[in-house]
């Protein structure tokens, strides 16, 4: 008897709180979004006309309204990783996607961002990448923003790795690549040291490859 | 992962170059891609219903039917598209769930068709979403124990078994008195009796008019003792033996002996002896006339009788705990307004309200709105509180109350159905046969088979010993290990089969042996072959 009243009130506390995510909704479903037409972005893009297609169909079917805001992006992204916490690496994630710096990811700057990681040359790439690194898109890496792009990622494996993760590795990781990239020692790396030293690493041109025919 | 979150993978994947130029080690090599099938359109027809989704749309879930290779089983490579002979109505809510990675259940669809329908297709149930999973859940269990409860009356109704010991059958005549007449003739017999012996504990104690010459009343049972005592004995010894009856016919008598009816009977009986053992002492007088009032337990024999009186034990006994908070919160409730009103109305003189215990009987009476009227509140205060306690007596009591009826509502309906299960039940088998006519194909090239399996052994089917009870049944291969004269529907055989060696012989009989001993072999013969046959 007690449980029966306990799930009713329960019921009914949700109910007048999902009146507020209903108003919610119907903001966002008022923020509706069609995508320019298949041409342009076949002009503006490497991908194939199908290829945008299959690409559109999934788009769609996670953001029916057409364009994705950062919470469902978070979202989606985390679903990838269950066991650490990847929102902040998808926070990176989707300054880097929103070009126009509008606060949500259209279809049209999705398939950019994804043209230029799939379909791009090294040197778009790299671009790409530093851009994501730049977090104030001031033109500079810093190492503040290094940890924090690298805390991020290992945010995204969690408590339980081997072998654990201390607390200076970071710190540490951040030092090599600063290292590495960081040719005049000024503290700052900026796109060229940064490009000139990636293409100089086997490495990171092998693996730059890899995802070549994900699509 | 949902489904729709899969599509997104290849940007996740992609995305992971943000990941590379900061990476200490090398990476591993990407997996080796798999088959990949062009994204087309595939068709699938549904008796009828075309249906049409991407071809990876149906692959998102590779361990179903649609999703793997076994659909190509069902390719019609005339028409170029996948046909299933299969409800269409049904086969929405799959694709469905294929496209949004939600399997709904519909409420107007039959719970056993659908789970059929998700059988065929390789879709577990546990994946229904949570929207739809309660429903789906409840009248599923509710189906399952409608089943359960036809078969246990199926046990109980149509079980002939070959020989019931006396003893058995005595039971059974006790437990189910529409089996036999004599049941029958008992079963009211008794019942009269504790209509009887119940009339005479109530007219008992009835005035009868004293000659005139008698200054006080006599009730008739003082009056008339003899009589009395006569008709007491006679419904005692009825049930005395009714008892002992049941007792020696019960399976388990210890269980019998602790059942609830058991127990009825014995405080009905146990008063009379004991009032027999006792003698005429002063002392014990007061508790005979105690015991006289067990007699009254009498009536509660009645609910062997009625379905109706067993089903409101039952439910009492299924609500305990419901009626058990009716009485905490009542007890609750009285004995704070009980303490109310006895400090409310200390003041008022010669009043009533002597104690708090005393006001517990005007609490109860008030919040039962009985109202009685012996005891009333006289002072302001006293009247207020008053009408407080019964406007939420009202209240308390009316709160448990729909729970308990609707239990019984639920419970009710439960017995109605099994009685009105065995009404329908002529009815439906009519109908069946008519509608279930045999496959002369089938039985063709059913017989044909016997018959080379006869050529086989160089022995016969002989027709003795497969008769079964069963003439109705339609489907000639059950297979039931249980009894083996039911293995083979008979009618078939009796209809359409004369065996080789019955045409030969004479001597056709329809049950029974035949009585030489080369013919027992004969048969013994056949009725291993028939078990061979059907196992």
């Amino acid at each position: 008897m007690e449980k029966k009243l306990d799930s009713i009130s329960a019921r009914v506390d949700t109910s007048s709180s999902s009146s507020d995510s209903v108003e919610d909704e119907l903001e966002l479903s008022a923020v509706r979004h069609r995508p320019e037409a298949l041409e342009l972005l076949e002009a503006q893009t490497r991908f194939s006309r199908k290829e945008l297609q299959i690409l559109y169909r999934g788009f769609k079917s996670e953001c029916p309204s057409g364009v994705v805001n950062e919470d469902t992006f978070k979202e989606i992204y985390s679903q990838f990783f269950p066991q650490g916490d990847a929102s902040s690496y998808a926070h990176f994630l989707f300054d880097a996607f929103d070009t126009d710096q509008n606060g949500s990811v259209s279809f049209e700057d999705f398939v950019m961002g994804l043209s230029i990681l799939l379909r791009g040359t090294i040197h778009e790439k790299l671009n790409w990448a530093f851009n994501l690194y730049d977090i104030n898109k001031d033109g500079y890496i810093t190492k503040e923003e290094m940890l924090d792009i690298i805390k991020s990622i290992y945010d995204m494996m969690g408590k339980c790795t081997y072998p654990m993760l201390r607390e200076e590795t970071p710190r540490q990781h951040v030092e090599i690549f600063f290292q590495k990239m960081d040719k005049n020692r000024d503290g700052v790396v900026t796109i060229d040291e940064f490009i000139d030293c990636c293409q100089n690493d086997e490495n990171i041109m092998k693996s730059m490859q890899l995802f070549e025919n994900v699509i | 992962m949902a489904a729709g979150v899969a599509a997104w993978l290849p940007f996740a994947r992609a995305a992971a170059i943000g990941w590379m130029p900061v990476a200490s080690a090398p990476m591993p090599p990407p997996p080796r891609e798999m088959r990949r099938g062009q994204d087309g359109l595939i068709m699938l027809n549904v008796s009828g219903t075309r249906f049409q989704t991407w071809r990876n749309t149906l692959e998102r879930y590779p361990d179903t039917l649609l999703g793997s290779t076994e659909r190509d089983f069902f390719f019609h490579e005339e028409t170029n598209e996948y046909f299933f002979d299969r409800d269409p109505d049904i086969f929405r809510h799959i694709l469905n769930f294929y496209r949004t990675g939600k399997l709904h259940y519909p409420r107007h669809e039959c719970i056993s068709a659908y789970d059929e329908e998700l059988a065929f297709f390789g879709i577990i149930p546990e994946i229904i979403g949570d929207c739809c999973y309660e429903e789906y859940k409840d009248r599923r269990r509710e189906n399952t124990e409608r089943i359960q409860d036809d078969e246990e009356n199926e046990n109980n109704n149509d079980l002939v078994l070959p020989e019931l010991s006396f003893r058995e059958s005595m039971w059974r005549a006790f437990e189910n008195p529409h089996t036999s007449t004599m049941a029958l003739v008992f079963y009211y017999v008794t019942g009269f009796f504790i209509a009887v012996s119940v009339m005479a504990n109530v007219v008992e104690t009835v005035p009868c008019s004293s000659g005139p010459n008698r200054a006080k009343e006599v009730s008739c049972g003082e009056r008339y003792a003899l009589a009395f005592f006569c008709l007491d004995t006679a419904c005692v010894m009825i049930f005395t033996v009714e008892y002992l009856l049941r007792l020696i016919a019960a399976p388990s008598r210890y269980k019998f002996v602790k059942s609830v009816m058991s127990i009825i009977d014995v405080v009905a009986i146990m008063p009379y002896y004991i009032g027999l053992v006792m003698t005429d002492n002063e002392d014990v007088s007061g508790a005979f006339v105690t015991l006289r009032v067990f007699r009254v337990f009498r009536i509660f024999k009645f609910s062997r009788h009625s379905a109706g009186l067993r089903i409101l034990g039952y439910t009492l006994k299924s609500c305990a705990s419901e009626l058990g908070f009716l009485l905490f919160s009542l007890t609750m409730a009285i004995i704070i307004f009980a303490t109310v009103m006895f400090y409310a109305e200390k003041g008022s003189s010669a009043t009533k309200f002597t104690s708090i215990p005393a006001a517990f009987w005007y609490t109860i009476v008030t919040m039962t709105t009985l109202g009685y009227g012996d005891m009333v509140p006289k002072t302001i205060m006293g009247k207020i509180f008053g009408s407080v306690c019964s406007l939420s007596g009202v209240l308390v009591i009316a709160l448990p109350v729909p729970v308990i009826v609707s239990n019984f509502s639920r419970i009710y309906h439960q017995s109605q159905r099994a009685e009105k299960r065995r009404a329908q039940k002529a009815s439906k088998e009519a109908g069946q046969s008519l509608v279930c006519k045999i496959n002369p194909t089938f039985e063709t090239q059913h017989h044909h088979l016997l018959h080379c399996l006869e050529k086989t052994t160089r022995n016969h089917y002989s027709d003795s010993g497969m008769k079964t009870e069963n003439d109705n049944h339609c489907c000639p291969l059950t297979v039931t290990c249980s009894g083996f004269p039911r293995a083979i529907d008979s009618r078939q055989f009796q209809s359409c089969w004369v065996p080789d060696c019955l045409r030969n012989s004479q001597s056709y009989s329809q049950s029974g042996f035949k009585d030489s001993t080369v013919d027992t072999l004969h048969t013994h013969t056949h009725y291993i072959i028939n078990f061979i046959v059907l196992i």
